[in-house]
């Protein structure tokens, strides 16, 4: 994707200086020499206007295809082989992130069971494709982390998908890109991003952490305090 | 207030004896003469364009050093809103309403417009606008961003006012721009000089029809919008409302057409003032009439189909995405023409770096960097990554400055015809210089904090984002911009009110609103000339210049000799122009306005001759009795190439 980019700030870099270039030129080499200086009135034939216009036209049809290459299912990382899968759901809401996770680490949604959550920090093990199902609750917000991929919209009442590979270990940060209200600034999302067996325990931590909370009292909310950092 | 006109001996066109005695401000507020209502638009937006630049310097005042504390972050929010607002609603369309509702009617020959109440009627809606969204001001202000999008901008998540005042300035302000394009589709169709079929249209006129079709399109659109937004917060609307079944991102997408295509309304706008500057000041005619003002038709269509172009992180389908993605890069074709037949124009001319062209220059550059940053933004891939971030965010500020440059050219180049004054030359350059450096300089380093990743409207960011170096530049840049626009501002209000007096014809102009006096009566013309090609004005010039050449005293006896009385009687046209020439030339021309560059008396005397003489014969006659004989075939047969064959014609 970062390809992409500068494949076009090259090839737009390019036109822009070509374009300006030209007319920097004209305007300082063809000075007037004086009030009775009538120059030769030149225009154009159809010809010129035609090539120069085709020659554009060209260039754009070899960029408009290109891009849509590049572009082709971006929003969603290509796994290899064997790569593992993990589905997370990533809720937006103001001003944080709530991410949730299946009860059993490399589980999925679908069996029903009961999910755990965090807030503000997504943990995801190494070399995994994530799939992230993204929500909000209330206003619309952005999915951002610029290391991990592009941008994804949360609209609420309606699921958009993104999925992303990381290759490091490492913490990377986010922001919400769409105005989302006065506290829109710190609304930050980190992903950590660990090895297998680290996430196992963080899974595990997680499901100990909440089953405690559900013993001491009837919410959900324990958790919340251990895991916020912001 | 009436000017002189060379009307005076014919009963039916009365300029004297209107409604005297009435003060300046009531005659304009009253006034349905497109120009006097023009000049009100220009004037607001003006001081929209201040109030916009102020509010986006305070903007970024705040963000001088991370973490500051300079504003609340809902009063930042605030300004912001109002600097945004201001910026596009309230200034950028405004603005090119009244230069092109006072400039476009002459142009085309016309003697006002056709709705001249409609079009009074679509300034003071505007005008209700901004007083409707800065009224909230002393309440409540709106502090949703330029996009209130609908979750957020509802009743639950904005529940005060100031989101409503929003609706009602923009609502109103947008019913006035849709007012004013009725009225100059209505005048464009109905009110063209004789002869001047759309193929001889000015270029300017021709943006006048793209952007009021553009405006008829998306001022609707987002009309549309607001009253459902409207309903949704004060009547328990549904139609944004996702856990009723509506839908949040049509709001987003009515808005950013609106948004797209005032976007578009400014670059169509700026390409075709230059387009008009350019072939004046290097004494050439455009490279090709025909090909400019195609592609600014097709830029308006392009541009405005592109709104998805900033929507590709919203869940559109990939097939819309692809197609804003075409639209956007497509832009390319029309714009680099448009550029390269600005260079073939100015190539072998004569050109003379007089304020209007350099800061058309200035602007061609900044349009040239801010599209050309919109243009590799639009591919999909890039652009997940950069939408929303500072750095596609200064691509549109450095279109906006490439757009208030065209409209400070614009200023410079026709204020002698609204005022008889031209505005000085030395404050305007060196603001287009500053302005163009301090965008340059902001632009980089928003570019570099943009590929960091810091997005749009934050105010707060981090120490440890490593945007504060950049962050810190482009404050300082920033206020160099200010001081660069304020320059000018400043500089243009003293030229209206004391600049140097002018004449009729100072830049030796080719179109129709260079045949009017300066400032025009509020007739526009005591006569219309005939059109004959896109420099309808030229040819009245060359056909005065060929009578010069070719007189031959009349014989009233064929026996005498012919050959010896080469003498012009001075009874005779040509003899007055002459005799006008010699009167008006040291008062007007010599270096006051035209420093030696266009003071040579083959133009000024056409011009100066009516503003002097009370004789009405010369230059109606010269046009019409030029236009008999040639006109008729060339008329039919030829259209765009007419450009050699145009001018060629009334010489031979």
């Amino acid at each position: 994707m970062r390809t992409a980019y500068w494949v076009m700030l090259g090839v737009g870099s390019l036109v822009i200086i070509a374009l300006l270039a030209g007319l920097l030129a004209a305007v300082g080499r063809f000075r007037s020499s004086g009030p009775g200086d009538e120059p030769r009135r030149l225009t154009a034939g159809r010809g010129v206007i035609a090539k120069i216009a085709g020659g554009l036209s060209v260039l754009v049809a070899i960029v408009f295809i290109f891009g849509v290459i590049v572009s082709d299912g971006v929003k969603q990382a290509t796994a290899e082989e064997g790569t593992e899968e993990i589905d997370v759901k990533a809720i937006g809401q103001q001003w944080l992130w709530r991410f949730e996770y299946p009860a059993q680490a490399g589980g999925s949604f679908s069996e029903g069971i009961a999910t755990i959550f965090s807030y503000s920090e997504l943990v995801v093990p190494v070399d995994t494709k994530v799939n992230l199902s993204i929500d909000s609750t209330d206003v619309i917000h952005s999915w951002f982390v610029p290391a991990l991929g592009p941008q994804v919209w949360a609209v609420p009442g309606e699921i958009t998908e993104t999925s992303f590979i990381a290759d490091e270990e490492g913490l990377y940060h986010g922001r919400s890109t769409v105005f989302s209200g006065s506290a829109y600034p710190v609304m930050r999302a980190s992903v950590k991003v660990v090895s297998a067996d680290e996430y196992e325990d963080y899974i595990t931590g997680l499901n100990a952490a909440l089953q405690e909370g559900q013993a001491a009292v009837q919410g959900t909310d324990t958790t919340e305090s251990a895991e916020e950092e912001e | 207030m009436a000017p002189p006109t060379i009307a005076e001996r014919r009963p039916e066109v009365v300029t004297r004896h209107l409604a005297a005695g009435r003060e300046g401000w009531l005659t304009s507020a009253t006034s349905a003469d497109h120009k006097e209502v023009a000049k009100l638009f220009i004037g607001t937006s003006l001081t929209f364009l201040a109030v916009a630049v102020l509010a986006f310097v305070l903007t970024r005042v705040h963000l001088i050093v991370p973490g500051s504390t300079i504003f609340r972050p809902d009063i930042f929010s605030q300004i912001s809103t109002a600097s945004m607002t201001s910026i596009t609603v309230l200034f950028a369309v405004p603005f090119v309403l009244g230069v092109l509702g006072y400039i476009v009617p002459l142009q085309i020959g016309a003697r006002g417009v056709a709705l001249p109440r409609l079009n009074q009627l679509a300034y003071w809606l505007y005008a209700a606008g901004t007083l409707t969204f800065f009224v909230s001001f002393l309440y409540l202000v709106p502090e949703t961003g330029l996009f209130p999008l609908p979750p957020l901008s509802d009743d639950v998540y904005s529940p005060q006012h100031g989101v409503d005042a929003w609706i009602g300035g923009v609502g109103l302000a947008t019913l006035g721009f849709v007012c004013w394009a009725i009225n100059m589709v209505a005048t464009l169709k109905n009110m063209r000089a004789p002869g001047m079929a759309w193929r001889r249209a000015p270029v300017l006129a021709w943006a006048a029809r793209v952007i009021s079709y553009i405006v008829l399109v998306a001022g609707p659109a987002m009309i549309a919008g607001l009253v459902m937004l409207a309903i949704d917060r004060n009547f328990a609307g549904v139609f944004f409302d996702a856990g009723e079944g509506g839908e949040p991102l049509l709001f987003a997408h009515l808005a950013w057409i609106y948004f797209t295509a005032i976007h578009t309304i400014m670059v169509v706008f700026a390409l075709a003032v230059i387009s008009e500057i350019v072939p004046t000041f290097s004494r050439k005619p455009l490279f090709s009439h025909s090909a400019v003002t195609t592609s600014i038709v097709a830029v308006g269509v392009l541009g405005t189909l592109a709104w998805m172009q900033n929507l590709y992180a919203s869940p559109v389908a990939d097939g819309f995405a692809y197609f804003a993605m075409l639209m956007a890069l497509a832009l390319l074709v029309p714009i680099g023409l448009i550029y390269v037949i600005w260079t073939l124009t100015m190539w072998e001319g004569a050109i003379s770096t007089r304020a209007p062209l350099v800061l058309a220059i200035a602007s061609a550059i900044a349009l040239a960097f801010g599209l050309g940053g919109q243009w590799v933004t639009s591919v999909v891939g890039a652009g997940l990554l950069l939408e929303n971030t500072v750095a596609a965010q200064q691509d549109t500020i450095l279109t906006i400055v490439g757009f208030v440059l065209a409209g400070f050219a614009a200023l410079h180049y026709w204020m002698p015809k609204l005022t008889g004054r031209v505005v000085a030359d030395g404050p305007a350059k060196a603001a287009a210089g500053l302005i163009l450096v301090s965008a340059a300089i902001y632009g980089f380093a928003m570019f570099f904090a943009g590929l960091a990743g810091q997005p749009v409207d934050v105010y707060r960011y981090f120490s440890d984002d490593g945007v504060s170096t950049l962050n810190l530049i482009a404050t300082i840049a920033s206020v160099f911009l200010m001081l660069g626009v304020f320059l000018e501002l400043v500089n243009l209000v003293r030229g209206y009110g004391a600049g140097r007096p002018a004449g009729h014809d100072p830049w030796r102009g080719s179109t129709l609103e260079w045949f009017a006096l300066s400032p025009p009566p509020p007739h526009n013309f005591d006569a219309v000339p005939d059109v004959r090609s896109p420099e309808p004005l030229r040819d009245i010039r060359e056909a005065i210049r060929l009578r010069e050449e070719t007189f031959v005293p009349p014989e009233p006896l064929p026996a005498s000799a012919p050959a010896e009385v080469g003498v012009p009687d001075p009874g005779d046209d040509a003899g007055m122009s002459d005799e006008a020439a010699a009167v008006d030339a040291p008062t007007a021309d010599p270096d006051d306005i035209v420093s030696g560059e266009a003071a040579d008396d083959s133009d000024s005397d056409t011009e100066s001759a009516d503003e002097v003489e009370p004789a009405d014969e010369p230059q109606p006659e010269e046009g019409r009795g030029a236009a008999d004989e040639p006109h008729e075939g060339e008329e039919l047969d030829t259209d765009e190439g007419s450009d050699e064959s145009g001018d060629g014609s009334p010489v031979s």
